[in-house]
């Protein structure tokens, strides 16, 4: 699939670090073009979700983007996010840049009606009147599938069920016409029907709205229905990248294998520990090769004797970060057959 | 407890939908409802309780009209003739309800001393401290607002610790002693201000505030203290929700994220405190009242008290007790305003 | 005893202790130690500063400020005492009672204690003055009634807590008697739980006897406390700066060292906190229970 031309996000060496310089992001980067929708997968403390906080300007208080830069929009519209000010971030965030989290009660204040909050959006970001806000309002609530808008304007967020809750987060998200939308985990808390269908409206306003999306969660199926682009995050790093069907079609890391393998078991953040030996390295550990590598059932030696760099592919646009790439490919193969 | 709202299929008509909203109504209704009674119920009761236990202080007291009129002259013929008078001859029984039967139509009986009617003395006396306690209650709401607002900002910093040291040391003195420092700083140093002295707010306001100010700040501080101990508390907590990181993710500037949403929600513990301090306000009254000589209620009570005049005595008590109650229900509805879980009962709060 | 040791083991706590140690030393020897007769007026040296003679100074009668500091301690630390001892007389029993009692005796307990937490110390302190006669013994009353209600309340919220865990101790102890359970937790959950609000309450005794020797309620002149001389050295703060400094920073010590002391025992204990956490789970305890049941 070719890339849009137009840039959407543009991360490059984000390096983050927590607490006493711990680092817990080390050179990610990637782009989103416009309308594009990008799968940002891990397990936890994988360092994913550090990197869509990073984005949004919402690090914790001890943490830090050492290097790297963070730049939204292309051209005469590009801002850069690295160390913006807080006037930026209130220009950009809301505005072009829009975000929802798992479990959307919390991130609605629980004592203005859902309805109040949209509309304050809208005055206040969109400059709508007071009238005029409460007509679009209602209108967005139909857009995101939510039934009788005008009622639902009216009620508080614990009147409402997660999955309506999170339709009005994602109003509220897109309602200034964002160019980029980061869903954090979004549908995780959510049961199966309705997940689907929070997808299901993600991918409706990608196409009206030309929205492009930054889907961070843990489940690769959620990423397969919904993403063109991959990006699998073992212990702070990328460790495997290109576009979706194909990476999940021929994985060349091994990482990224076993995923798909337990992937099938199911909810695999919880029992990944369990078929992939080992634990994840913890922020700031020193490794001097592969982080995977003690869990790596194909580790060498090569493996820890140095930094692995990330390679990109033939095939256009993959990436990977294994120092035995071609090798293990035929091992696996190999195993396959013998199995 | 199961959720109180259902996800309806996106496309599919809900049947019967007018039934299910009138029904969603009933609902939210009935928990309402029942909240109200029953802060009626204990409303009333406190009430009673209070008459009962001022009553009692009037039963237990072994002073009489007869003595405290005429002294040692006076006679047994005199004690009795006087007790029948003002009908201390019936069982206590009987005296409670006629005196509560009486005081709901506004009537405490009359002084043992000079036969004023004592809610004609309270009457005049009242507004003094109704006015100053107002005042008071409005200069710790901005004075103990803002320095709560900014301790919670600085979280931390040089003016947090600065506010909280000023606070625990507030309340380490008695509040007379706050009141003094007032009255020598802007009355005897600074001249600014009358030391003393009383213009009723109908007849002058602007005379009023100059005399109502110090008395005001000197009853308000304590206050003050507590409400920035308490909203420093919930802001720095409710600044770390995901609501408010919500808000900031909306882009909503650093006012409009403290003032529109984190303030609202931190506002309720807040009320809490007030409700707590509206017998200290009360209380304090009495104070700031003799420290700046004010005909206030307190005066009332303390002059009739050295006399042994017992009515006067029990109607300041039972008057100050049912402001004090009407105080507290104005900030309960108040804090139900904010908050719409506790608006339509506890029911809903446990269902979160 | 190991509480006292961790105690020991805050610094806040230490000066605290020492502080109380110093008050409750003057409250027994004050007057016996102090310098000068404190109802001496020195009439030739009123309102004098710090000297060889008069180390504090004198007050506006020219009586010795040290001696009447000394003198006065016993008073003004005997009175807020007595006002603690009352309130948790009244408040603790009837506080852990109210978990057991019917709901009906319950909420009645409930509505006396709103009723007194609404009346104020000293409109409250001036009608019992007025109608049982102005003295000591009366206004000390007057206080204790008013701050049993805290005392009531903390120990209602500790024995909450027990009650839904008892049972799960009973099931344990297989034969153990309920009794011996609730003498235990009485002694290891309520005693620090009384004890930081005794310091607490302690704290606003000294402060509300102030306040009512300012209004001529409680202890007459001349005899000495605390209150009384700050509410009268302080007409004079302009003529004389020190002799209200004085009984003020006293009072300032002592409250301070007594809510320092109220939060240090918060702090070894954990009193406060577990009753609170305890009483806000009851799904936790009742999951407890069911699970010692099925063992």
């Amino acid at each position: 699939m070719p890339l849009s031309p137009e840039r959407v996000l543009d991360v490059r060496d984000l390096q983050v670090s927590v607490g006493d310089h711990l680092v817990a992001v080390q050179d990610v980067s990637f782009q989103i073009g416009r309308g594009e929708a990008v799968g940002l997968v891990g397990e936890s403390g994988s360092g994913k979700t550090l990197t869509c906080r990073a984005v949004l300007g919402l690090l914790p208080t001890t943490g830090e983007i050492d290097h790297g830069r963070i730049v939204l929009g292309d051209g005469a519209d590009a801002v850069e996010l690295t160390g913006a000010r807080r006037s930026t971030w209130d220009q950009v965030r809301g505005v072009r840049l829009g975000a929802v989290f798992q479990d959307p009660a919390s991130y609605l204040n629980p004592s203005l009606t859902v309805g109040h909050q949209l509309a304050e959006q809208l005055r206040v970001k969109a400059g709508l009147s007071r009238a005029a806000a409460h007509r679009r309002s209602v209108e967005l609530f139909t857009e995101v599938g939510l039934h009788e808008p005008e009622s639902v304007f009216h009620q508080y967020p614990h009147e409402l069920s997660g999955g309506m809750l999170q339709r009005v987060l994602i109003a509220i998200s897109v309602s200034c016409e964002p160019e980029l939308l980061i869903a954090d985990e979004a549908t995780t808390a959510l049961d199966v029907v309705i997940q689907a269908e929070i997808l299901e409206l993600l991918r409706r306003l990608r196409e009206t709205h030309g929205l492009s999306l930054l889907l961070v969660t843990h489940d690769l199926a959620v990423v397969a229905e919904t993403c063109e682009r991959i990006l699998v995050m073992y212990g702070g790093q990328v460790v495997e990248s290109g576009p979706t069907a194909e990476v999940l079609g021929d994985p060349q890391h091994p990482y990224t294998r076993a995923l798909m393998d337990v992937a099938t078991i199911g909810n695999w953040e919880r029992r990944t520990l369990d078929v992939i030996p080992g634990q994840p390295p913890a922020a700031g550990e020193r490794m001097p090769g592969c982080r995977f590598a003690p869990r790596c059932r194909y580790a060498a030696a090569a493996c820890v004797a140095g930094p692995v760099p990330l390679v990109d592919l033939e095939t256009e646009g993959r990436s990977a970060r294994c120092a035995r790439l071609g090798e293990v490919l035929t091992e696996s193969a190999l195993e396959e057959v013998s199995a | 407890m199961t959720a109180p709202a259902t996800e309806p299929a996106p496309g599919v008509p809900v049947p019967g939908d007018g039934a299910v909203r009138a029904d969603s109504r009933a609902r939210r209704a009935l928990p309402f409802l029942r909240s109200l009674a029953s802060t009626a119920l204990v409303t009333v009761t406190v009430l009673f309780l209070a008459s009962v236990i001022t009553f009692a202080l009037g039963a237990l007291s072994d002073s009489n009209p007869a003595a405290a009129a005429l002294g040692e002259t006076a006679t047994q013929a005199d004690i009795d003739r006087l007790n029948a008078e003002f009908g201390l001859d019936r069982p206590l029984v009987v005296q409670y309800f006629s005196w509560v039967g009486n005081a709901l139509g506004g009537d405490l009986g009359r002084s043992w001393f000079t036969t004023i009617p004592v809610s004609d003395s309270i009457r005049q006396a009242l507004p003094v401290d109704l006015s100053i306690a107002a005042l008071a209650l409005v200069l710790a709401i901005l004075i103990g607002g803002g320095a709560g607002i900014g301790a919670a900002l600085s979280n931390g910093g040089i003016f947090d610790r600065a506010v909280t040291l000023v606070c625990s040391l507030l309340g380490t003195l008695p509040p007379f002693v706050i009141g003094m420092a007032l009255i020598v700083v802007f009355a005897v140093k600074l001249q600014a201000l009358p030391a003393g002295g009383y213009v009723p707010i109908t007849v002058d306001p602007l005379e009023w505030l100059r005399f109502a100010i110090l008395p005001g700040l000197a009853l308000s501080l304590d206050v003050a203290a507590s409400i920035a101990r308490q909203l420093r508390t919930s802001l720095v907590g409710s600044l770390r929700e995901n609501y408010a990181v919500g808000a900031q993710m909306r882009g909503f500037g650093r006012s409009r994220v403290l003032f529109g949403h984190v303030l609202r929600n931190a506002a309720g513990p807040t009320l809490a405190v007030i409700g707590l301090a509206i017998p200290l306000i009360i209380g304090g009254a009495v104070m700031t009242e003799k420290l700046f000589g004010l005909p206030g209620i307190a005066q009332l009570a303390l002059q009739s008290a050295e006399k042994g005049d017992v009515p006067v005595v029990l109607g300041t008590l039972l008057v100050t007790a049912v402001i004090v109650v009407a105080a507290s229900l104005v900030i309960n509805v108040l804090q139900k305003a904010l908050d719409p879980l506790a608006r339509q009962g506890s029911a809903r709060r446990a269902a979160r | 005893m190991s509480t006292l040791r961790r105690l020991w083991a805050i610094p806040t706590a230490r000066f605290a202790l020492v502080v109380l140690a110093g008050v409750a030393f003057l409250a027994v020897f004050g007057s016996a130690l102090a310098p000068h007769d404190p109802l001496k007026q020195y009439t030739d040296r009123v309102l004098e500063g710090p000297s060889g003679d008069h180390l504090l100074g004198t007050d506006y009668l020219g009586r010795d400020v040290l001696s009447r500091l000394m003198a006065g301690t016993r008073l003004s630390v005997i009175g807020a005492a007595e006002a603690v001892v009352i309130g948790a007389v009244l408040g603790v029993p009837t506080g852990l009672a109210s978990a057991w009692v019917g709901p009906r005796l319950e909420w009645l307990a409930l509505r006396i204690s709103d009723t007194l937490v609404i009346l104020p110390f000293t409109v409250f302190a001036i009608a019992v003055a007025g109608t049982l006669g102005n003295g000591l013994q009366q206004a000390m009353f007057a206080i204790g009634v008013l701050i049993s209600p805290i005392f009531f309340r903390v120990t209602r919220a500790v024995a909450l807590g027990l009650r839904t865990q008892q049972y799960v101790e009973a099931a344990e102890l297989m034969g153990a008697s309920q009794w011996w359970t609730l003498r235990t937790h009485i002694w290891t959950k309520v005693l620090p739980n009384v004890a930081v609000t005794s310091a607490q309450a302690a704290g606003a005794a000294l402060l509300v006897v102030a306040s009512l020797s300012f209004l001529g309620l409680g202890v007459t002149p001349p005899a000495p406390t605390w209150g009384g001389m700050l509410a009268s050295d302080l007409g004079y703060l302009t003529q004389q700066t020190w002799a209200p400094v004085f009984p003020g920073l006293l009072m300032m010590a002592t409250v301070g060292s007594l809510n320092l002391l109220a939060d240090a025992i918060r702090d070894a204990t954990g009193a406060g906190t577990s009753a609170r956490r305890r009483r806000r789970t009851p799904a936790t305890s009742r999951k407890e229970r069911s699970g010692a049941v099925v063992s």
